[in-house]
């Protein structure tokens, strides 16, 4: 018990983002998905992972973000020693964008948004429907703030693509999150209309401060977008380094799968 | 272009396919043919005696015997008072008891004790319900309310059960992950994304409880069907022709109202 406080809350400059050690997960007995994977993220970055499909790279983003157990390793989020339970202490300052989005196509923008609050609020008022007055000013706030003011009492399956990417930031947002894991939530929009929401998303990270831990495949969004680039294959990691002064010729054959599709955009 | 010869024998697959639709029917006519043989339904003389017999009691219903109408009336409202109070007592067990049954939320062990119970509930028929409640609570509506809340759970828990588990899973793990617990996620996510599909189902079982409701009464459990009992026993068919009537009324009333519910409010999604 003192010595999980003592690790709780060490000094967060000094604790990264995300300090993976040695994890090793399966879905079923024996059928590894993630190797032996070894990962730290400073605070303050953005990190991209990419990696041919079925490598495990959503698998590793849903344990990072506490919804998957896992058998071996172990996994430290934000400071917090993460148990493969469903109810891990970092949900209040990590949020998780899936690929597609998880958004309750039934409730309007505002409810979807309000639903990151969830967390601060167990009492019976929200589950009746009654949000905290503050709550519901902020989350007008988000989606005004990323241009879906005039959504907000629009119902999820009537918006666009890139509108529901952007509910989905505000939701995220609307949590306070210290990191964001987003898992390559950009990928059914246009190279254009992605580069601009990842444009905004970066805004927002730097802005505040966050880490940004996201799978990504199209190649010129990374170089835009990254600090550090990480590769996953077969489940383990096989490359990371700074976005900058990547070699992206010999790159290539790091991402590339057996059969020679790459999972990687603009080659 | 394909080759002639496998077009050809697409066509053979397809004629095949339409010989064994046909003999499948032509088996099904036989098996019907063969059972209604058995009950005598093509002995001569039974069915055109019946037919005359049918006439006599047809004749005999008219003209209907209004005067029973005050009686028969405040038998009718117990009956839809019965039928409603049974469905939304079964709605508010069902829908929580669908949610313990859905195994995207619930560990296995209680999905399945559930489940268990739910069947056990659906094997009986309301009618037998209606004579277990008597047994249990007396004579009157409270008897058949209960074995209508009882008989609407058997459907209702397994229908909702089904519905809620076909809710993505990648919404619950989503909102999950934002940090609602059980009851939020019942709230925010399976109710908003299977309203529709569940207050649908609720009033189909709202139709249905309403012509099942009427019967009830013919073991005591409350409403009309006494009264079709006690004009059938005495012969009183002409007062019997009121009471079918003034069901007929409800039952066209309430699909009506259903249909225009349906319309305006279960529609835009
Ligand atoms: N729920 C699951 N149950 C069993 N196996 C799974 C499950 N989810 C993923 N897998 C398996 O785990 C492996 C990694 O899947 P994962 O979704 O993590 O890959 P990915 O790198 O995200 O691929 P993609 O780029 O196609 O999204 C795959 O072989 C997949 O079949
Ligand atoms: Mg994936």
């Amino acid at each position: 018990m003192g010595i999980r406080q003592v690790a709780n809350t060490e000094a967060p400059a000094l604790t990264a983002a995300v300090d993976v050690r040695d994890l090793w997960m399966a879905y079923r007995p024996d059928e590894w998905v993630l190797k032996g994977v070894n990962l730290r993220v400073p605070k303050g970055q953005l990190w991209v992972v990419m990696g041919p499909s079925g490598a495990g790279k959503t698998t590793l983003m849903k344990v990072l973000a506490g919804l998957l157990p896992f058998q071996r390793g172990t996994v430290e989020v934000m400071g917090f020693r993460l148990r493969g339970d469903l109810t891990p202490p970092s949900r209040r300052v990590v949020g998780y964008i899936p690929q597609q989005l998880g958004l309750v196509r039934g409730l309007t923008a505002l409810e979807n948004v309000l639903l990151g609050s969830l967390a601060r609020h167990g009492g019976l008022g929200p589950t009746l429907g009654f949000f905290p007055r503050s709550e519901v000013t902020r989350a007008r706030e988000y989606l005004e703030m990323l241009g879906l003011g005039d959504k907000a009492e629009t119902r999820v399956f009537q918006l666009s693509g890139g509108e529901r990417q952007r509910v989905a930031i505000a939701r995220t947002l609307m949590q306070d999150p210290k990191l964001i894991l987003a898992d390559e939530f950009v990928s059914d929009l246009d190279l254009p209309r992605a580069a601009r929401i990842l444009e905004t998303i970066r805004g927002l990270v730097r802005e505040r401060g966050l880490t940004l831990v996201m799978n990504l495949h199209e190649i010129q969004l990374v170089q835009e977008l990254a600090d550090h680039v990480v590769v996953l294959k077969d489940g383990k990691i096989v490359y990371h380094g700074p976005a900058g002064t990547l070699e992206w010729s010999s790159f290539r054959a790091l991402v590339e799968a057996e059969d020679g599709r790459t999972g990687v955009a603009g080659w | 272009m394909a080759e002639p010869g496998s077009l050809a024998g697409k066509g053979r697959d397809v004629n095949l396919r339409r010989w064994q639709g046909l003999s499948g029917a032509l088996a099904l006519l036989a098996a019907l043919g063969w059972v209604l043989g058995r009950m005598g339904f093509f002995e001569p003389g039974r069915l055109t005696g019946g037919l005359v017999n049918f006439g006599r009691f047809a004749a005999e219903l008219f003209p209907p015997d209004l005067s029973v109408l005050p009686v028969v009336l405040g038998a009718l409202i117990e009956t839809v008072e019965m039928a409603f109070a049974g469905t939304f007592l079964g709605f508010l067990l069902s829908f929580p008891l669908g949610v313990l049954g859905t195994r995207t939320l619930f560990p296995r062990p209680v999905v399945l004790a559930v489940r268990l119970v739910v069947a056990v509930t659906r094997t009986v028929p309301s009618l037998l319900w209606a004579v277990i409640m008597v047994i249990v609570v007396g004579l009157g509506p409270l008897a058949g309310t209960l074995a209508l809340a009882v008989y609407t759970v058997g459907y209702l828990a397994k229908l909702y059960a089904e519905i809620l588990e076909g809710v993505d899973p990648e919404v619950i793990e989503a909102v999950r992950g934002l940090g609602a617990r059980r009851h939020h996620l019942v709230r925010y996510v399976l109710w908003p994304e299977s309203a529709n599909t569940v207050l649908s189902q609720l009033l189909f079982m709202l139709e249905y409880n309403i012509r099942s409701s009427t019967v009830l009464g013919l073991v005591g459990a409350g409403g009309i069907g006494f009264y079709m009992q006690v004009y059938i026993s005495t012969l009183a068919y002409s007062r019997l022709a009121t009471v079918l009537l003034a069901v007929l009324v409800v039952v066209v009333v309430m699909d009506v109202l259903s249909a225009w519910a349906r319309r305006h409010y279960l529609l835009d999604t």
